[in-house]
């Protein structure tokens, strides 16, 4: 059996666009979406600026029955693993005799926060006898796991990653382990929907969450205009496969998942978490027998607080040494904001266009770059690209690296 | 009696659910278990809530375990009888 991983299928829905040909021509093109937040109920809030994902109408894409039990971040989900098993050709004929070989792991940071709210309203408001049974299950951060595989028949192992943000490329690392241990495939990724008036109150008090009200200003990563980051919604899922399995069923390879290593470092001790990052990336390149030299873009964590950016900066130089400084780095997200744990999970796809397009997307927002990176600005910068470094970082304190190389070339 | 539940008042109840069915399709079959409409136990569990609030009183326990139509409002309209 191959030892190597897979992506073959890609579901996006995000601030730029919804399906993957959508997402890419938005982030290639470097044109920022950050706007006003308009969600009902938020107007009076410190926030003023976030990603939000308006073109998404949940009821075209998923049933009633599993939209009245979901919250919008599970809808994300529905929607992002219907288009990543359409991307891959992965119909239910080609698993219904043996549904147990696929499974679903999902990361989630955030929760069903809308759902939540509206029924603790009830609650308040009416009495316990006025809250849905669904409250019991679509808060719950393995919401999506749990529907996903419901919904499309998936009975493999299915799990959910609660490893804060960096947990969206957790999710590929335990999809890979899912391969190894005897699934065929699996589906991984992540989405949120943290845009609803209770989770943004939680959000409040999260250290670099950026509440300007110029929707250019707001995320300015890697400047000396770094103010925090603002949130996001939407994330992607992903079909990963065996690379024998896949290319058994005529499959195309989009995408190695080549290596992943994730540290910790602990609440509240910013000094610490660049060399955790480091310490990653070290990991990440280890597993994909990947030298330094051979990475050809680099998409960044980019928090957007001068300290996060810094020790973003010195773990990139502490880990590549003086290709750190050379490689080319994006932080596509300064344009739709930061989805959470579907952060680095969009970042990813983000990635796997890119080495298939051979173009580093630019960091919308960003001219003015006031560390020793070279941060791509203002357009697309064409290139050769093989092989991508991934990184995310949790408040909290994980830090992980996931290193994607460039699939065999698409057959003619 | 007014407050006894019919098929059409059921049908409205499932739509919260995410259920769209045609009530006199329902009346013609009400031993189709509700399993092969897609509602599933929380559905009805919140069904059962939904009617105890409208009719102000409590249902029988047992009333979220009920697996057809014709089940649940035997049951429901037995017990809103006895009560009245």
């Amino acid at each position: 059996m191959s030892s190597r991983t897979v992506i073959t299928g890609i579901g996006v829905v995000a601030p730029n666009g919804i399906g993957a040909d959508a997402f890419w021509k938005a982030t290639q093109s470097g044109i920022s979406v950050l706007d006003r937040v308009t969600r009902p109920g938020c107007e009076h809030l410190p926030l003023r600026v976030a990603g939000e994902v308006r073109g998404f109408d949940p009821g075209a894409m998923v049933e009633d029955r599993f939209l009245v039990q979901t919250d919008r971040f599970t809808h994300h989900a529905l929607a992002a693993a219907d288009l990543a098993l359409e991307d891959a050709r992965l119909g239910r004929a080609d698993y219904e005799d043996e549904p147990f070989s696929i499974g679903v792991v999902t990361a989630a940071g955030s929760g069903g926060g809308e759902f939540g709210q509206r029924e603790l309203q009830h609650l308040w408001e009416q009495g316990p006898r006025f809250v849905g049974p669904y409250q019991s299950i679509a808060w719950f951060y393995a919401a999506s796991t749990g529907q996903i595989s419901i919904r499309r028949g998936l009975k493999g192992p299915c799990g959910v990653v609660a490893s804060d943000e960096a947990g969206g490329l957790d999710a590929f690392a335990h999809a890979v382990r899912g391969i190894r241990r005897g699934s065929r495939a699996m589906l991984a990724g992540a989405t949120e929907a943290p845009l609803a008036p209770y989770s943004i109150v939680c959000q409040l008090e999260y250290e670099g969450l950026s509440t300007r009200d110029d929707p250019e200003r707001a995320y300015r990563p890697f400047t000396a205009g770094a103010c925090g980051y603002v949130p996001a919604e939407g994330g992607a899922m992903f079909v990963v496969e065996d690379e024998e399995a896949a290319l058994a069923r005529g499959a195309t390879v989009r995408a190695v998942l080549a290596g992943h290593a994730a540290t910790f470092t602990g609440t509240r001790r910013p000094d610490e978490a660049g060399e955790g990052l480091a310490h990653a990336i070290r990991g990440a390149l280890r597993e994909a027998g990947c030298a330094p030299e051979e990475i050809d873009v680099v998409f960044a964590d980019a928090l957007g607080t001068p300290q996060a950016d810094a020790a973003e900066a010195a773990a990139l130089a502490d880990a590549l040494g003086g290709h750190g400084r050379r490689v080319p780095v994006t932080a596509p997200k300064s344009g739709t904001g930061r989805a959470y744990c579907a952060a680095p999970a969009l970042d990813t796809a983000a990635a796997v266009l890119a080495l298939e397009h051979g173009v580093v997307p630019p960091t919308p927002n960003v001219f003015d770059v006031c560390h020793d990176l070279d941060v791509v600005t203002g357009g697309a910068r064409p290139a050769e690209l093989r092989t991508a470094l991934i990184l995310s970082r949790g408040r909290m304190g994980s830090n992980s690296a996931l290193v994607v190389r460039k699939g065999p070339s698409a057959p003619a | 009696m007014s407050d006894r539940l019919t098929m059409e008042e059921l049908a409205v109840l499932m739509k919260t659910a995410g259920i769209t069915v045609d009530p006199t399709e329902m009346a013609t079959r009400p031993d189709s278990a509700f399993d092969s409409y897609g509602l599933d136990s929380l559905g009805l569990l919140g069904i059962v809530g939904e009617l105890e609030n409208r009719r102000g009183r409590a249902l029988p326990t047992d009333a979220d375990r009920c697996k057809t139509p014709g089940e649940f409002l035997d049951l429901v309209n037995n017990s809103l009888m006895t009560g009245a």
